[in-house]
């Protein structure tokens, strides 16, 4: 159980968890395949009315319907449904199946289709389709439910590999986001001959940091400026890696001819880095941005 | 969600990029708060987090960090546990010593972090990862 709690902690179930330990958590076994495979022979007649009845179900909601272009499309559609069935109860469960798993869950998440529909249309067929297994085999009931039961086993573990491109293509799409926000221009104010002003918002990883200290030289240089106002009020985390990162840049600065003050550090943070062991010596700093300004105009004057 | 599951311990969060940095300080912050700790206090907590986060997406690229409130001797205090399965640190010694660092940075996140906090604890295994605990017992 260990095992899988430190997995889970490093993320589970992710393109690199290996499958074996995904089988193993869904507690699938050979006995679980070989119940399944037992439906496989009557796959196609369990499944037809099923996804007929699905259809009908999923069209009766208006939302759903508007998806949907024409008949043909909806026939194509089943057919699909219908192999997508039988690689269920066939299930390999190997490493192509859940490449293709996945390949579906990415269709349907691009098409819009949300979890709520993909777990309620799984719960729509298991249901449907207990019924009509246990109708089939009421002569043996107690070999049925076993059946059913593996196959649910099985039926959640492909749900989770769809869910899993779910959350991985919101992922991707929040990384993103990030990198265009850390891309966001830098503005380099001028706030008279000489004197520049830099706000800097968001959080100071080392991209942003690089790109931090060509904006500050560049501006340094297109400028002739001989003073930098740096504020890192909206900056969301100060520690020593930010620290670092500043005072690189500020030393660069002063390599380029310019002096540089940084404003926007809180009292606490301030204290903070101290504690850590940042020395203030690197860093000149101003309570707050009215004083850094005033700081820089006497550097430019004097 | 996964807390209800008995999955993962309540007040844990994954540490794989720089936004999970931020969203570590500000569970740290908010329980420093909780518990009673004050402003200067909860910033130093918020900032050790900090380091312990950064050297885990820098190092070791995906981890955890818990959160706790610990109680000793009617004392409240808040626990953080900073946990990666990385390649782990060859030599201790040298990475607790200011201004040690494999990467580039000023080398003070953990010197700096045991300065910050009251009892610190590291241990880690060459290829296996690392596991930082650190406590800060509120002032009385």
């Amino acid at each position: 159980m260990d095992d899988i709690i430190a997995s889970s902690a490093g993320g589970h179930g992710r393109p690199g968890g290996h499958l074996a330990d995904q089988l193993r958590w869904f507690d699938i076994t050979e006995t679980d395949r070989r119940q399944a495979e037992a439906l496989a022979v009557t796959a196609d007649e369990l499944a037809e009315p099923i996804i007929e009845d699905f259809y009908a179900h999923l069209l009766s909601f208006e939302d759903a319907r508007r998806h949907f272009r024409g008949e043909e499309q909806i026939a194509r559609v089943k057919q699909g449904q219908l192999k997508y069935f039988r690689e269920l109860v066939s299930a390999s469960l190997d490493e192509d199946y859940v490449r293709n798993r996945r390949r579906i869950g990415q269709i349907h998440e691009r098409a819009g289709v949300t979890p709520t529909l993909y777990v309620g249309a799984y719960a729509y067929y298991l249901h449907r389709l207990g019924h009509r297994v246990m109708a089939k085999m009421q002569d043996d009931p107690a070999h049925a439910l076993p059946l059913l039961l593996s196959l649910i086993k099985i039926a959640h573990f492909d749900m989770s590999q769809a869910l899993e491109t779910y959350v991985e293509a919101r992922e991707a799409t929040i990384e993103q986001r990030e990198r265009e926000m850390s891309e966001l221009p830098t503005p380099v104010l001028k706030l008279r001959d000489g004197l520049l002003l830099i706000p800097v918002v968001g959080t100071l990883d080392s991209y942003r940091a690089r790109s931090l200290t060509v904006k500050l030289l560049e501006g340094i240089r297109d400028h002739r400026a001989r003073a930098v106002v740096l504020d890192i009020t909206g900056v969301a985390a100060v520690d020593s890696a930010v620290a670092n990162h500043l005072i690189q840049t500020m030393t660069a600065a002063r390599l380029m001819g310019a002096s540089s003050v940084l404003t926007g550090l809180s009292a606490e943070v301030a204290q903070a880095l101290v504690k850590i062991g940042v020395t203030g010596e690197a860093l000149r700093t101003a309570g707050d941005l009215q004083h850094g300004i005033e700081m820089a105009e006497r550097m430019l004057d004097g | 969600m996964m807390a209800g599951l008995g999955l993962a311990p309540e007040q844990t969060q994954r540490i794989e990029r720089d936004g999970d940095v931020v969203a570590a300080r500000q569970i740290g912050r908010h329980l420093a708060a909780e518990i009673g700790f004050s402003r200067p206090e909860q910033a130093l907590i918020a900032t050790a987090i900090s380091e312990l986060a950064r050297n885990i997406v820098s190092y070791a690229e995906r981890g955890t960090i818990a959160f706790a409130t610990v109680e000793r001797d009617l004392r409240q205090g808040i626990r953080i546990v900073a946990e990666d399965r990385g390649p782990g640190i060859p030599d201790l010694h040298a990475a607790m010593t200011d201004g040690f660092s494999t990467g580039n940075s000023l080398g003070l996140g953990l010197p700096g972090t045991q300065r910050i906090m009251d009892e610190f604890d590291i241990r880690s295994i060459p290829g296996e990862g690392v596991t930082v605990t650190v406590v800060k017992w509120k002032s009385r």
